[in-house]
């Protein structure tokens, strides 16, 4: 799994920090910062959570085949 | 649209405490004809997918103080609409990111200790006064006040000068025309006081912060942008809160075997904060009112016409395709995105503030009180109505 943010569009939820805290942290100015792209499998469900909570969809992934 | 007139919106919650009848039925068309409070008529989109989608589409505008054809939730009062605030992108977003920096998941951690020395000052309170007790006056409204009022830098004695004027500000039907504009008047002098006590003696709270980027930048955030969020943030930060610890903690003494399971485990706290978001959503979905600047085709392929005034249903939250069982209150619901806080650039940026205080206060009310019931049938409480938010006026438990 790869992950990456945009910044750009994200509106401080602050959702996937709480649901995969490990992988997603905030900047100063609570813009998603993407802190682990290619989390471990046991991570895969939480941040798939944190995408398909994000109000914005300001997170992508790309899954492994 | 139909012939047939309208439906009359908000739909009243009765009995008190169980999802309105209507909810049921409503998502077999993909948008309702109703009737506002103000006697226009909107129309609104019922099912999630759809109200997902629109909350992000800047098809639809959140300026309908601007569009002088646009329905009124209100006869007498035009509530958070202000034909001089620019709410769509991209002057709001700009305006947004001034505050939402103060609302980083860190920030509000760093809170979460304040919130419950403030949680637990008021129950000590509740504990040694007489019961039964009222949940509303003595805990659901102090304590998101407040927070609010350490996060604004307002001092708490203030509370008796703006609660009652936040009241007639937030009127749909309650106040009549000239009590509404008093209120009004009184909440902004309040509130240019405020700014001005913070200029003059500025501190490290929010307020100050907005001050102290206004002055240095009318660009950034005018003098009147600056009263309007602050007054946002004073309003939003504690009424919304407050309705929800109120009713929800209702909703949860009502039925006291989810009570229990919550004290066997208090991990499930936050998750259960979540379906009380989504289950209970303090009435009605006025607060989402759009104005179509295009025709918008649905997922269906119905339309909402240009022109129309659109309402984002939270009633989606009981959407059966992306909800199972939605009238099950499931505090363990794995997939929860209820739409409670909205979509989009304009969801709410106090959600994560409002999520930690219902945290606090789940786990220190059942904890602290663990045999806290309803003082009175569930069947028996009312909703403050003829406002923008409906919550219960009292909420009296025994312990």
């Amino acid at each position: 799994m790869l992950i990456d943010a945009d910044r750009s569009t994200c509106v401080v939820s602050s959702l996937c920090v709480y649901r995969a805290p490990g992988v997603f942290d905030q900047d100063e100015d609570g813009h998603v910062v993407v802190v682990d792209h290619e989390p471990a499998p046991e991570l895969h469900e939480s941040v798939r959570r944190a995408v398909r909570g994000c109000p914005t969809q300001s997170i992508r992934i790309t899954e492994d085949d | 649209m139909s012939l047939s007139k309208p439906v009359s919106y908000p739909f009243p919650w009765t009995p008190p405490l169980e999802i309105p009848e209507q909810w049921r039925h409503l998502r077999q068309q993909p948008i309702l004809e109703v009737c506002l409070p103000s006697g226009d008529t909107a129309l609104l989109v019922t099912r999630c997918a759809d109200v997902k989608a629109l909350f992000s589409d800047t098809r639809l505008s959140r300026n309908t103080a601007r569009h002088p054809d646009s329905a009124r939730i209100s006869a007498n009062n035009q509530l958070f609409g202000d034909a001089n605030i620019d709410s769509d992108p991209p002057r709001y977003l700009a305006e947004r990111s001034v505050v939402t920096r103060a609302f980083t998941a860190r920030r509000i951690e760093s809170l979460r200790p304040k919130v419950w020395e403030i949680a637990n000052d008021l129950m000590d309170q509740l504990a040694a006064g007489p019961r039964p007790a009222d949940l509303v006056s003595a805990y659901a409204f102090p304590l998101p006040i407040r927070v609010i009022c350490h996060l604004l830098g307002v001092p708490t004695r203030d509370r008796d000068k703006f609660v009652g004027m936040v009241n007639g500000f937030m009127s749909i039907t309650r106040l009549p025309a000239e009590e509404v504009e008093s209120c009004r008047t009184g909440l902004s002098t309040y509130l240019t006081e405020l700014i001005e006590a913070k200029r003059d003696h500025p501190g490290e709270d929010l307020t100050s912060h907005l001050v102290r980027i206004s002055d240095e930048d009318q660009n950034t955030l005018s003098a009147y942008q600056l009263r309007h969020w602050v007054q946002t943030l004073l309003i939003a930060g504690y009424v919304t809160t407050a309705t929800q610890i109120g009713v929800s903690m209702a909703m949860l003494l009502h039925r006291p075997h989810i009570v229990k399971e919550i004290q066997a485990d208090l991990s499930l706290v936050p998750s259960a904060v979540e379906e009380l978001m989504r289950y209970q959503v303090m009435g009605s979905s006025i607060g989402s009112l759009r104005y179509a600047l295009e025709d918008i085709e649905l997922s269906d392929g119905s339309v909402v016409p240009k022109g129309a005034t659109v309402m984002l249903s939270v009633e989606s939250n009981m959407d059966e395709s992306v909800f199972p069982d939605p009238y099950t209150i499931d505090i363990r619901r794995k997939e929860n995105n209820h739409l409670s806080f909205g979509s989009g650039i304009h969801y709410c940026a106090g959600a994560a503030l409002a999520r930690m205080e219902l945290q606090v206060t789940y786990e220190g009310l059942l904890t602290r009180l663990p045999n806290l019931t309803l003082a009175v049938p569930g069947a028996q409480l009312r909703r403050a109505e003829g406002g923008f938010i409906n919550g219960f006026t009292e909420v009296p438990v025994q312990w």
